[in-house]
């Protein structure tokens, strides 16, 4: 839900090289540029999701405007403060959900978490224990509050981080995939329940590697890629972007990385993503025209086992592909 | 910047964790019982204060490295668990958390102490009246949270790098032998006194000793400079570990090293 054009997030130039590690023995690796010179701006009340493949730059970019990781240039300013000078003014007021199973004490009871975090967020001492309650209740484990963490489903887990991420009730919340490695129903429940937070007026932004979560979710999204933004608008207008493009679908037995190459240098081809199926393969190219192109496509492929070669309309995950691999 | 509720929300969680995680057993019950046990069937058959110097030196003190071990553990702990983001995320200092935790630990070296000293008396029949056992209590405090806060700068470089505990556990038997703690410090070399005096557990142990038997006072302090040292040099080194926290946790934000473990 987007309240007005009240910027909240304001990204600009901004960049961020992990230095080489410090080793005894050995050389430590190089420099990594894990997110280069990049710019764009969230509104009060939307869902912005920043989309892209692993390593692109998506957590390190969520991380630097939580205050856990300090840019080496640029400058992004949340809720009108600046994430590094301004940083212990800003904490109280934002919050960072992290994916996956770390991040919790296993060994405490939900309760036990949640009553720590508020602690540390400072929540009204009168207020507290009802807070926690109310956070146990609304994220479903009202029943397990006093279980251990460590007796926790996956989806339980997950649930616990998304109550601890709302203990100080932020304005703005972060989450670093949120739905990564759960089951289809749990990341159903969480969906809804970001979506019940953004109705809420909280400002959300998200990283994920999903297109349709990010599809479904968010008002904006930038698309991300080796620390670059390859694209910036919503999920409509990306959509939009390949409009006038055209898919042709290769199915075979026995194709790999160096005919994907092939099919890539091709001209006219603007994308190729290669899915690996249970024995065969499936090679989406987009193109601008596929009528002319399908003659050269079969003759590349010649001496192949292949099963089909059909034209489709692209998808918003063509439109991805098309923006993070693209020529 | 400290925050009072972050150190008493960390003592609280510290000792959650210790009374439902069975590994603090080992280190907080078991552990005590054994160096008890060993130091005494050594030395049974002195007596008088060499008997209660061998329950301090090989019991008492032997807990500091319990203090020393779950205080520096603290930032490792949370790397382990992912949730060292998880508090660096929150408004609360890092340190105060530490600093509360290591409130705990410190009170848990009391408390090893206290079954020290029932083994010695009930399991081997020994007296272990101290001289004067309020100084004793508060000399044991002071000592164990100085031990505790050394710990903490320890600790410190838990948020930096994974691999702290090799380099810590190499400083910590020179920390005992430089404190006096196993060996009288008359018979170190003369260039190791600065190293001694600059040590918190220096003066705590002289304080402990002082208050432990008749006559004693080697250094020519007396109780209240034994104890004052041992405040003044733990407050000393509590600062610094507070500006520790505050140059390595810039640096790890730097580095991206927060979450590797």
């Amino acid at each position: 839900m987007n309240n007005g054009n009240e910027t909240v997030i304001s990204v600009k130039d901004l960049t961020k090289v992990y230095p080489a590690a410090t080793r005894l023995l050995g050389d430590g690796g190089k420099k990594k540029l894990a997110v280069d010179r990049v710019d764009f701006e969230v509104r009060r009340g939307e869902i912005f999701g920043l989309l892209g493949p692993n390593g692109a730059g998506k957590t390190t970019t969520i991380k630097m405007l939580s205050t856990l990781l300090i840019p080496t240039s640029g400058k992004a300013t949340v809720l009108g403060l600046d994430v590094v000078k301004d940083a212990v003014k800003l904490r109280p007021r934002i919050n960072l959900v992290s994916g996956g199973e770390r991040g919790l004490y296993f060994r405490l009871t939900g309760r036990q978490n949640l009553d720590f975090f508020s602690d540390m967020y400072r929540v009204p001492r009168e207020r507290k224990k009802a807070k926690v309650q109310e956070l146990l209740d609304q994220v479903g484990l009202g029943d397990a509050a006093d279980i251990r963490v460590e007796n926790y489903s996956r989806g339980m887990k997950q649930r616990l981080h998304l109550a601890r991420g709302l203990v100080n009730d932020p304005e703005m919340l972060f989450l670093d995939e949120p739905t990564s490695g759960l089951d289809p129903e749990i990341a159903r429940e969480t969906r809804t329940l970001i979506r019940e937070l953004s109705r809420k007026g909280m400002t959300i932004m998200l990283t994920t590697h999903y297109m349709f979560e990010a599809d479904e979710l968010c008002d904006r999204l930038a698309i991300i890629s080796d620390g670059r933004i390859k694209a910036l608008g919503s999920p409509f207008s990306m959509k939009e972007s390949v409009r006038n493009d055209t898919v042709i679908e290769v199915e075979a037995r026995d194709i790999g990385e160096v005919q994907r190459q092939g099919l890539a240098g091709l001209p006219g081809v603007s994308a190729v993503s290669m899915e690996f199926l249970e024995g065969r393969q499936l090679a989406r190219m987009v193109v601008e025209e596929a009528g002319s192109l399908i003659p050269k496509v079969a003759a590349l492929l010649e001496g192949r086992k292949v099963i089909s070669i059909r034209v489709d309309q692209p998808t918003l995950e063509d439109a991805y592909i098309k923006m993070v691999n693209g020529k | 910047m400290i925050s009072l509720r972050a150190m008493k929300a960390a003592l609280k969680q510290q000792s959650i964790h210790f009374f439902v995680d069975p590994q603090w057993i080992i280190p907080s019950i078991i552990a005590p019982f054994i160096f008890t046990t060993v130091t005494l069937f050594l030395f049974r058959h002195a007596g008088g204060d060499l008997l209660l110097y061998a329950v301090l030196g090989g019991g008492v003190l032997g807990m500091w490295g319990n203090t020393i071990h779950s205080s520096s553990w603290s930032i490792g702990y949370d790397r382990m668990n992912g949730t060292l983001e998880s508090i660096m995320v929150t408004p609360a200092p890092l340190s105060s958390v530490v600093f509360g935790r290591c409130l705990w630990n410190a009170f848990l070296g009391l408390l090893n102490a206290l079954a020290v000293f029932i083994v010695a008396h009930f399991a081997f029949a020994i007296d272990v009246s101290v001289r004067d056992p309020l100084g004793f209590v508060v000399a044991l405090f002071l000592t164990l949270l100085s031990l505790a806060v050394l710990g903490m700068i320890f600790g410190a470089f838990y948020v930096v790098t994974r691999a702290s505990s090799a380099f810590f556990q190499m400083l910590e038997f020179p920390i005992y032998v430089l404190s006096g703690a196993v060996f009288p410090l008359v018979i170190l070399p003369e260039w190791t006194r600065p190293f001694s005096y600059a040590l918190p557990a220096t003066w705590g142990a002289e304080a402990l000793k002082i208050s432990a038997f008749t006559g004693y006072d080697s250094l020519s302090i007396g109780l209240p400079g034994a104890l004052g040292l041992t405040a003044l040099t733990t407050i000393v080194y509590l600062l610094i570990s507070f500006q520790l926290f505050t140059y390595l946790e810039k640096r790890a934000k730097v580095n991206g090293t927060l979450v590797r473990y």
